[in-house]
């Protein structure tokens, strides 16, 4: 536990001008169903908005290629490179909106889909027309009723387009590993909804692009010649759980004093259950830009913002996430079958202070567990840990000498103390 | 002879693979197995007997999960 720091006085607040959405506060786990009301656009309200969509053509990945747009499912995957894949090949193409939000914290993508479902669909169909698909679904995570009642809503206002594929809707499985894209591949195809390794692809085999709803509402108004957003949509934890889009120039400390964080966290857990931790100290003055992040080795991935009060245990929080993410691994490949128990057993010995429990242990289960999934699932976990060690590094070595502190895991969502 | 391209690896396929682990008996220049059984590959096939171990444990594979990737000639 490190000492309680108080905030610095803030300034005026970096606030752009939404385009996405408006923020919302949500309860601490399960779908983006807001406490308060917030009512979907309608169609008419949509295009009063934003106007017409315009038709796709493959001319589009030119402006997203000049916008710089990225996936903003958590791995920033230029859009411009996944097109560009896409268009070199000739099978059958199915185009996905991914709005299967896996990572328990995070709510943004749920969100947008109850207040925006146009947008998104917007999105979905211009992709399939640019890129010539026979099909445009739209994947939700399982449990997901809000967004598949907006969603199907939205559908139902729309007249029928000649030119476009109808959008299928379809429900994933309640899972962590529910949005991941090889499983969502394999699932739009008839096959189980669990992830595969691709070898390389015959000539003429289906293709399936999987786009985040977030990059594919971004890619709706690019298309429509907006200029770039420079926003950020954040799920960020505290009292219950907090959606906002904010402009990507605000620090972490302005996020949290507007959320009404009174006292400085020690350390702050970024993109999700398989993200990174960061030490407040190094976190606070930084913008909420993944440009900038990714320069100091950290990412917002999927937009999760989960800080960690001072007096929680920052050693015992990361043994419960590991633990979480043993038991969602999708159960297919050895190293992370066996590689992920041992991961979290090896975490916990550390966190009760058990002899024998060290670092270096800890560093090497995860390298023997690092890439070899066939999914990044295993990675998740690895990079999670490598962050805590460095993170937490003081507590994690008083835990190794025997002397574990008295300060507890904080309540996070699916994780048990 | 083998041809050896240069960046060819062994791959694993790790959804297929059960942990037989009759690669890393054939073909244990290029295959070590894990403390649970699963193979470990090497990095590149660097020469003839590399390529032709790799060869030895795809074929040695009962679940079919090994295969050797050479990089592809467009990119």
């Amino acid at each position: 536990m490190t000492d309680t720091t108080t905030f610095p006085e803030v300034g005026t607040r970096v606030r752009g001008a939404r385009v996405l959405l408006s923020d919302v506060v949500l309860d601490a786990h399960g779908p983006a169903d807001p406490t308060g009301h917030a009512r979907a656009e309608s169609l008419t309200a949509h295009l009063d908005r934003v106007g017409p969509r315009p038709t796709g053509t493959p001319a589009l990945v030119e402006v997203l290629d000049r916008a710089g747009l990225s996936g903003h499912g958590g791995a920033h995957v230029p859009a411009a490179s996944k097109w560009r894949r896409v268009l070199a090949g000739d099978g059958h193409l199915t185009v996905v909106a991914n709005g299967a939000e896996s990572e328990p914290v995070a709510a943004k993508d749920g969100t947008l889909l109850r207040q925006r479902p146009h947008l998104v669909i917007d999105g979905l169909l211009l992709t399939a027309e640019a890129l010539g698909a026979r099909r445009a679904v739209i994947w939700l995570h399982g449990d997901d009723r809000g967004a598949r009642k907006a969603l199907r809503a939205a559908l139902a206002e729309r007249p029928w387009s000649p030119s476009a594929p109808a959008v299928e809707i379809v429900d994933g499985p309640v899972h962590y590993l529910a949005g991941e894209a090889s499983a969502i591949t394999q699932a739009v195809a008839g096959g189980p909804a669990l992830p595969t390794v691709r070898r390389r692809p015959e000539p003429g085999a289906p293709r399936t692009l999987v786009h985040n709803v977030e990059t594919l509402a971004r890619l709706a108004l690019l298309a429509r010649g907006y200029p770039p957003s420079g926003t950020r949509l954040l799920t960020v934890l505290g009292d219950g759980r907090a959606v906002v889009e904010v402009d990507a120039a605000t620090t972490f400390t302005e996020l949290l004093v507007d959320l009404g964080w009174a006292e400085a966290p020690q350390a702050v857990l970024l993109g999700g259950y398989g993200g990174l931790w960061a030490p407040w100290t190094r976190l606070a003055g930084l913008p909420v830009d993944e440009g900038v992040l990714r320069g100091e080795g950290l990412s917002l991935g999927a937009g999760v913002v989960a800080p960690l009060g001072a007096w929680a245990c920052g050693v015992k929080q990361t043994a419960g996430l590991v633990a979480y993410l043993a038991s969602m691994s999708a159960r297919q490949c050895g190293p992370c079958v066996f590689g992920l128990p041992a991961l979290a057993e090896s975490t916990l010995a550390l966190a009760d202070g058990r002899r024998g429990a060290g670092v270096d242990r800890l560093l090497d289960d995860a390298a023997a567990v690092e890439g070899r999934g066939a999914c990044h699932h295993p990675d998740g976990a690895t990079r999670l840990i490598a962050s805590a060690t460095s993170t937490f590094a003081d507590d994690i070595a008083a835990h190794a000498a025997g002397r574990p502190c008295r300060g507890t895991a904080e309540v996070w969502p699916g994780v048990s103390r | 002879m083998s041809r050896v391209v240069a960046g060819s690896r062994l791959r694993v396929d790790p959804v297929a693979c059960e942990g037989v682990g009759l690669c890393a008996q054939v073909a244990d220049r290029v295959v070590e197995l894990d403390r649970w059984g699963y193979p470990v590959l090497a990095a590149d096939l660097v020469d003839g007997a590399d390529v032709r171990a790799a060869r030895r444990a795809v074929r040695a594979c009962p679940r079919r999960a090994l295969w050797v990737e050479e990089p592809d000639a467009s990119s």
